[in-house]
């Protein structure tokens, strides 16, 4: 019988969200266009249109030895070229940001290949090889999992998920990678992920209204949100996970 | 939901001191970005660091031009922070041991301690070598032992001693189950057990202790700093041996005296840490090899507020937060001043005792009062479940509180700290209050999808199957784990939270100790330096620069 993925418990939208956005068979609805540039300019690995460096020739080229698991896995695009392994790094803000920390290690694991995704209360960071990463990036940036003022691409100094907003609605940045543009109401990155300032202004967007962050966050919240209390049966599952757990840890002998 | 007769947003009083004109419950603030100088600590460091610089000839501290290229710390507001339950306000960098003198002090205290017993030199003395031994015989010896220990001759000619003011922390104290022993001792000598402990304690002290005698060590703080833990049984042992050679009148070379070594070092010692796995390479008497039931002994808020076991378990939590996470796991075991910022969260602002009074008053609401809880699984998941609930909608209700334990590992141990601690008055088992700790931390984990940091996907994520296990290399009872059992060894805010959670079951059924009375009356002596009843009113004074600590070498420097 195939298995079936469930994905995660409760009975509020904050469940269904993540259900969904897990969910490789659900596609995520794109809310804005950041360009492969745009994209490699905020990650600041390479300058657009350079050649991606690579830390081992191309696999074709390497002479593998035989070896059945390698041929099981097919390469990513990026590991069969010999890229380097580079990350994107995000800050979620805990006032209804549409994606956290632990949901995108999960979704990650679920909708892409060849990831090592690693989880902070601050922040959480996705690595892989550079070409993989771009392609990547794009459903993390362009998709309803981003919202220009709750989210952050930051590498370093990632300080800000737990602060209050600023008074425009804006994460708090120690380094102000992106501003908000008081004159056209868009958010813009001036300086790359670890905060070294670019040559054009980037461009993601404006901040989505409370109502759409509402229906869209993974987060439970009780003054901004859906409250935790509230989904009794996410609440009903932990418990019967760790209960479970606490009575497996001495392998009982079921009747 | 239970009436909350003692939760009344313990917090909020350090919020609005924090984040003064501000609303605590406010979503939005402006983020002034004024820099290192809104910081008179930062200030003082400023002009330190120029002076260190001037008089050396080399750099120093430099945060403009350090810090993240030229962006100096300060881009948000620099926060004060409560002690909590003193009303004293500090800077976070008062409370790095480094810049606290108290909290230097609360670990020296410890680790020059050691506790010897004397029935097996008595019986060799008696047996073996036919001496008498009598009250006036223990009280020369005890005179003659604290003209010793600090460093100082008893046998030899044309000995190097040490300073007496240089040692003046340094000294021996005995104590007995035994009213009529203990009464012909000289006064200056003796731990009144009756006297420091609620009536009820003392005779269970006194019981415990029995006929035996016991003496309490505490060889000088410059010693034990200059050495290491390992020190204190040899510096005792050394001293002790010599004293009886000096008190009993025995020859120096006799075969007896080695029995009274042995005695000394090994057969009737009680360290205050086990030594560790050779891989840690430490010795005893140094952090991680304390249990945490030792610890609980060590602090003494139980002894001072025996009807506030909720108080008495935060001093613990505040005690062990500075030793495991500030002193053991950020200095021994890593490295950098960060720990220090996870660590205080446990024990500033109020925070953690408001959700613990919630959980308490819940306790007390829904079954009866503490110890009355039934010991199942479904009351675990109860208060546990409660009080987690409670405090995630206390930082979620006031953004002010999300701000102040701004990283998730401090949230992580606050709130699995007040779930671990009422499961823990609730039902009276230390190994029930872990596993509340371990259901909050999936709660959390779960509601906000972060937790604390990668230590935290460790221990607990895989807490539920071990906490209720004592079986070998399942689990442990909870008195007897400390910072090193295996999942604890490397993780930042839990080990002082879980020395208050194996403490608090005790301190809720007003036993007289956790888990060894000897300790237990050891650390109850008002002449040590710090004051092991307050650990967070002794951290206060020690950030306000009010602590005398012992162990200074101005007396031997050139004055300034």
């Amino acid at each position: 019988m195939a298995y079936t993925p469930q994905y995660g418990p409760g009975s509020t939208s904050v469940a269904e969200n993540r259900r969904k956005y897990m969910n490789p068979g659900y596609k995520l609805e794109n809310v804005r266009s950041a360009t492969d540039e745009d994209l490699v300019l905020i990650m600041g690995h390479r300058a657009p249109g350079s050649a991606y460096p690579s830390a081992h020739p191309p696999l074709a080229e390497a002479g593998e030895p035989n070896d059945p698991m390698r041929k099981l896995v097919t390469p990513t695009e990026g590991a069969a070229a010999g890229d380097r392994v580079r990350y994107i790094q995000f800050a979620d803000s805990m006032y209804n940001a549409p994606c956290h920390p632990y949901l995108r290690s999960y979704l990650e694991a679920y909708r892409f290949r060849g990831v090592d995704p690693g989880t902070l209360s601050g922040r959480q960071i996705i690595e892989c090889r550079e070409r993989d990463l771009e392609k990547y990036a794009k459903d993390l940036v362009n998709t309803e999992l981003f919202d220009p003022a709750l989210t952050g691409v930051r590498g370093a100094t990632v300080h800000g998920h737990s602060l209050r907003l600023a008074e425009d609605g804006m994460m708090f940045d120690m380094l102000q990678r992106c501003v908000l543009d008081q004159k056209d109401g868009v958010v813009k990155y001036v300086k790359n992920q670890i905060g070294e300032p670019l040559d054009r202004p980037v461009s993601v967007g404006k901040p989505a209204d409370d109502a759409w962050l509402k229906a869209h966050t993974t987060i439970y919240h009780s003054m901004v949100g859906t409250p935790y209390r509230d989904d009794e049966e996410a609440l009903e599952y932990i418990k019967r996970i760790h209960s479970l757990r606490v009575k497996y840890g001495f392998m009982p002998k079921e009747a | 939901m239970a009436k909350i007769e003692r939760s009344q947003k313990l917090f909020l009083k350090a919020m609005k001191e924090k984040f003064q004109g501000e609303d605590p419950s406010s979503l939005n603030t402006a983020f002034l970005r004024k820099g290192l100088e809104q910081s008179e600590r930062k200030r003082e460091f400023l002009k330190s660091g120029r002076k260190v610089e001037m008089e050396r000839g080399l750099v120093q501290y430099d945060p403009k031009r350090c810090h993240l290229g030229g962006i100096p710390l300060g881009q948000r507001q620099l926060m004060t922070y409560e002690l909590s339950g003193t009303g004293t306000f500090v800077e976070g960098d008062d409370l790095h041991f480094v810049n606290n003198a108290a909290m230097q002090q609360m670990w020296d205290d410890i680790r020059r301690t050691i506790i010897v017993g004397m029935d097996l030199a008595h019986q060799t003395l008696q047996k073996r070598l036919g001496k008498e031994v009598t009250p006036e015989t223990i009280n020369e010896y005890l005179h003659i032992l604290n003209h010793a220990m600090p460093g100082a001759a008893v046998v030899q000619e044309h000995m190097v001693e040490t300073h007496p003011a240089l040692t003046s922390d340094c000294y021996v104290k005995v104590f007995t189950g035994d009213d009529e022993v203990a009464d012909d001792l000289e006064k200056q000598f003796v731990l009144p057990i009756e006297k420091l402990f609620p009536a009820k304690s003392a005779e269970a002290l006194k019981a415990a202790v029995g006929k035996s005698m016991w003496q309490a060590v505490h060889i000088p703080t410059i010693v034990s700093r200059t050495c290491d833990g390992g020190t204190t049984s040899r510096w005792s042992a050394m001293q002790l041996g010599m004293t009886f050679i000096a008190a009993y009148r025995m020859c120096a070379g006799e075969a007896a005296v080695a029995d009274l070594a042995y005695a000394a070092k090994h057969a009737g010692v009680i360290q205050m840490a086990d030594i560790l796995p050779a891989r840690r390479a430490r010795g005893p008497n140094e952090p991680g090899g304390i249990k945490f039931g030792h610890f609980g002994d060590m602090i003494q808020g139980d002894r001072k507020y025996p009807n506030d076991p909720v108080k008495a378990s935060l001093e613990v939590v505040a005690a062990g937060s500075m030793l495991f996470d500030q002193i053991w796991l950020g200095s021994y075991m890593s490295g950098g001043v960060g720990f220090t910022q996870y660590a205080t969260a446990a024990y500033t602002d109020n925070v953690l005792d408001d959700y613990t009074y919630y959980g308490y008053d819940y306790v007390k609401d829904k079954y009866g009062g503490a110890g009355k809880a039934p010991l199942t699984q479904d009351a675990i998941n109860d208060i546990a479940g409660e009080v987690t609930l409670y405090a995630m909608e206390q930082y979620e209700q006031f953004p002010t509180v999300l701000e102040d334990h701004f990283g998730g590992s401090q949230r992580a141990s606050v709130i699995a700290a007040a779930s671990g601690l009422s499961t823990s008055h609730a039902t009276g088992n230390s190994n029930a209050g872990l596993n509340g700790w371990y259901l909050s931390m999936l709660m959390h984990k779960e509601g906000w999808s972060r937790l604390g940091f990668f230590g935290y996907d460790l221990q607990d994520q895989c807490g539920s199957a071990n906490s209720m296990s004592i079986r070998p290399d399942e689990g442990l009872l909870g008195e007897l784990r400390g910072p090193n059992y295996p999942n604890y060894a490397m993780n930042v805010g839990h080990q002082g939270e879980y020395a208050a959670i194996v403490s608090a079951p005790h301190y809720s059924r007003q036993d007289a100790w956790v888990m060894n009375p000897l300790i237990k009356i050891t650390f109850a002596d008002p002449a040590l330096v710090f004051d092991f009843a307050e650990p967070r009113r002794e951290f206060a004074k020690g950030a306000i620069r009010e602590f005398m600590p012992a162990g200074e070498r101005s007396l031997i420097i050139p004055a300034r």
